[in-house]
């Protein structure tokens, strides 16, 4: 048995890091490069990537023929995208395909997968130093509509208005399309070295789950798959801002709309420490992580403030944010209860029962991490990046170790950054 | 395991399912499986939002749009606690949906199978409705509907609906208006959860680590009443459509086109039913799926871009084929698209496109075993009507080219088509 990193196979191919675990209980299996950078102006350029590399490849010229090809392997779904995690940009190139072994004449699959991945890898579709003029005009401005329908989904819609107000000045605040602005004013030359950039300078990881072949034979798939990247020099993608909170900001924005939509930023002292971050988890549960939680019942089902009240971290950037549907006039009462409820679990006031029921929600969700290729990936991507070489059953038994002394500490620190309401229009504001 | 169960496997993976009914007449699924931790239980009822009007004993009723959906939020309370609280502690997550023909409610969880069959099998069959606690809802309901109502889309589908039918309840959204569920009371509920909520009018599924004879034993144990739904009210809509056309005012960023047709002829079975439903999918995604040449035809010329949509749902008394995308020029769209969707001339459906999707059909058949929630979904669903299970396949290879053409002539037809605006300012914001 070689290395072994929060229960996947750990080899170094090409350079790159490779986590890798063959399962037989699956049919499919699963494979990702992802490359990280710190998430900066070229969020447009890189968030136009994906789209552009989709209008074709030196040996598939166009969308039709990129789609008949993922037909052809039996409905395999083969793509870049970018996402944005905390402040890092991740490009990600996946394959998701049935293994051969259960199709007709057992077509190699693996092979053909990662031959066609390797297309918008190493062969996109290029004229002279970026992407043809028609299609790169065409995918901005489609990207810029992209950009401004957000605002056709409010609650989205009030999440990044919320986001970009609370941080600003921060690389929080850029939108993962990057803005408009930024979208309007790219040049046909920045896509195409922000996938040079990407692969050049950003941390590479394959991870890959699911129906592989054991042993060399799949390393050695993986290396064919790698040796046509270009030379690389990885650069560390940084810790994100810390920012202090001076007193509680505030604003609303009105729009056309019926039920109002309310987000609280709340920002939590940064850490690196895997058991206040337990803690945290344990206190957001308890606070407004689902029908049990604290939000749940005393703003909606008892008082009928709001229609939903939920919390959520984001332990990237040491966010908590509390996202609530509501109408107008209830507002400052929904703050001021989940300002109190926040200070009642911080004083510790809460039931060894409310604790116990947060953490059998956080143990049953880790293990069911493993049923699933994506999930049991994604979570060995997350300890990759923080540097914790932990299995699920690991992170099951350290929660259970986690004491009510534990989560209060936990959120030592924590407050109250922003409050943003989204509200219909036609009505004064204070 | 013992011979309670009908055993079928299906023909690609060896996989099995376990067929049953309880002694008062339940249908139920179990697909024991040890290659996951997580179980899936899920009880579907063949009662949704289009159900306003039935008839027992001689005596019709008819209920106020949005019952479906007040129902299944009051199942969910009962005299201890909120029924959510009970699964948390457990650890399992519990939720219920309503559609137009049904309401299903499931739990996954990794332990105390036990507890959690037996808690949801006794919310859908115990109704504790009282005035009070259905006043309380209403304002959390009429919340829900504002929110539904903020969204462009969920606009557009539902006036895109009342344009295709005059009198069918499918025209209604899900939930109803705040005015509608203003008027539905405990008596209402309580009418309604008798009527339905019957063992021969549901279907239950279980998948997962479990064995199959304590499944059915607690099923067997479970209070749901007897008997089938009552006779159905539903009005035969089948005729020309409302009106062809409708513009909504909406604070938009961009416009969107929702277009489309609807059925003009009902099928007696299920197994009818649902080979229509797979003509008509592969009729759309010859013409507007990934690999098809008309669809980036379109999206070079600027007409459409990646939001392109289109979708066939049906119900046995309904079948809509629906189109949408964002767009710049609404009206030039509406025309395009309905042209192509005509002219099967300009279109023609191609030998090598129907081998293709029997390639994603099979894909997708296999895909459907990495799921437990996934599996015990389409097994309770089946159950509730009564299909045989692992039919996909056999259903895919017997789709010839004729077939679709002949499906394309007989749906998409001038008189049963709509199409829908929604753009910032609409010229004639009417209804």
């Amino acid at each position: 048995m070689g290395e072994v990193f929060a229960g996947f196979r750990k080899s170094e191919v090409e350079g790159v890091p490779v986590l890798w675990l063959p399962d037989d209980r699956f049919k499919t299996f699963r494979i990702i490069l992802a490359a990280r950078r710190p998430l900066d102006e070229t969020a447009a350029a890189r968030s136009l990537l994906p789209s552009l590399l989709m209008q074709g490849t030196a040996n598939y010229p166009d969308r039709p023929a990129l789609a008949r090809q993922m037909e052809r392997l039996y409905g395999a779904s083969v793509a870049p995208s970018t996402g944005k995690v905390g402040e890092a940009h991740v490009l990600r190139f996946f394959v998701d395909c049935v293994a051969g072994q259960f199709l007709p004449d057992q077509p190699d699959q693996l092979a053909d997968g990662l031959g066609f991945l390797s297309e918008f890898l190493v062969r996109p579709r290029l004229e002279g130093d970026g992407y043809p003029k028609v299609a790169f005009e065409r995918e901005r401005l489609q990207a810029g509509h992209d950009a401004r329908a957000i605002f056709d989904d409010r609650g989205a819609y009030a999440s990044q208005q919320a986001l970009s107000l609370a941080c600003e000045g921060e690389p929080m605040a850029i939108p993962e399309h990057g803005g408009v602005e930024a979208i309007e004013a790219l040049d046909r030359a920045a896509p195409e070295q922000a996938r040079e950039d990407f692969l050049r300078h950003g941390e590479l990881l394959v991870t890959a789950m699911g129906a592989l072949p054991d042993g060399d034979a799949f390393t050695e798939h993986i290396a064919k798959f790698l040796r046509d990247l270009p030379e690389r020099q990885a650069q560390e993608v940084p810790p994100p801002v810390a920012r202090s909170v001076e007193g509680r900001r505030s604003s609303i924005e009105r729009v056309d709309l019926q039920q109002s939509k309310m987000v609280l930023v709340f920002r939590l002292p940064p850490t690196d420490d895997p058991t206040v971050w337990m803690g945290r988890a344990l206190f957001n549960s308890m606070l407004g992580g689902g029908p049990h939680s604290r939000l749940f019942r005393e703003v909606r089902e008892k008082r009928s403030l709001a229609y939903y009240a939920q919390a959520a971290l984001d332990r990237h950037k040491s966010l908590l944010m509390v996202h609530v549907g509501l109408d107008e006039a209830a507002s400052a009462d929904v703050e001021s209860e989940t300002l109190r409820q926040i200070d009642l679990l911080a004083a510790g006031d809460f039931s060894a029962e409310e604790l116990q029921t947060a953490r059998a929600g956080v143990l049953s969700m880790i293990a069911t991490l493993t049923d699933g290729i994506r999930s049991h990936m994604q979570f060995v991507e997350d300890q990759w990046n923080l540097g914790l070489d932990r299995t699920p059953e690991d992170l099951a038994r350290n929660y259970a170790a986690i004491t009510s002394e534990i989560v209060q500490g936990s959120v030592d620190g924590l407050q109250l950054d922003y409050s943003f309401l989204l509200a219909p229009s036609g009505q004064a504001d204070d | 395991m013992t011979d309670r169960f009908e055993i079928h496997q299906d023909p690609v993976l060896g996989e099995q399912v376990l067929l049953a009914r309880t002694s008062s007449g339940l249908p139920v699924r179990v697909v024991p499986t040890d290659r996951f931790t997580e179980v899936a239980a899920v009880i579907t009822f063949g009662y949704g939002s289009t159900d306003l009007g039935f008839q027992r004993n001689g005596e019709e009723h008819r209920s106020p749009e949005g019952v479906a959906h007040y129902l299944e939020h009051k199942l969910f309370e009962d005299e201890e606690l909120q029924a959510f609280d009970r699964f948390a502690k457990r650890g399992a997550r519990v939720n219920a949906m309503t559609g137009f023909g049904q309401t299903t409610y499931y739990f996954t969880a990794t332990d105390q199978l036990e507890a959690n069959l037996q808690d949801l099998l006794h919310l859908v069959s115990n109704a504790h409705i009282t005035p009070d606690n259905v006043e309380k809802e209403r304002g959390i309901i009429a919340q829900e509907i504002r929110m539904y109502e903020d969204s462009p889309d969920y606009r557009g589908f539902f006036d895109f609906l009342g344009c295709l039918y005059r009198e069918h309840p499918v025209r209604h959204p899900v939930g109803g208006t705040v005015e509608s569920i203003a008027e539905i009371t405990d008596e209402e509920l309580l009418a309604c959860f008798d009527a339905f909520y019957r063992t021969g009018n549901a279907g239950m599924a279980v998948a997962g680590p479990v064995d199959p004879d304590q499944i059915l034993d607690l099923a067997e144990a479970c209070t749901l009443r007897e008997g089938a739904a009552p006779e159905r009210l539903s009005p035969r809509d089948l005729g020309p459509v409302t009106t062809p056309s409708f513009r909504r005012s909406f604070d938009v960023a961009r416009s969107r086109v929702l277009l489309g047709y609807k059925d003009r002829s009902l099928l007696d079975t299920s197994e009818e039913r649902l080979r229509r439903d797979l003509l008509s999918r592969i009729l759309l995604d010859s013409l507007f799926g990934a690999s098809s040449d008309l669809r980036e035809t379109l999206r070079l010329q600027g007409l459409v871009d990646d939001t392109l949509g289109a979708s066939y749902m049906s119900e046995a008394d309904f079948g809509v084929t629906a189109v949408g995308c964002e767009c710049e020029e609404p009206e030039t769209v509406i025309e395009r698209l309905q042209d192509v969707m005509l002219d099967a001339a300009s279109s023609p459906i191609q030998v090598e496109h129907l081998d293709r999707v029997g390639r994603m059909v099979l894909g997708s058949y296999v895909r459907s075993f990495a799921s437990v929630k996934g599996m015990a979904f389409s097994h309770a669903k089946e159950a509730l009507r009564g299909t045989r299970p692992f039919q996909s396949l056999v259903r895919m290879n017997s789709i010839t080219i004729d077939d679709l053409v002949s499906r394309r002539s007989e749906h998409f037809v001038e008189d049963a088509f709509a199409a829908v605006v929604v753009e910032k300012d609409a010229s004639d914001p009417i209804r």
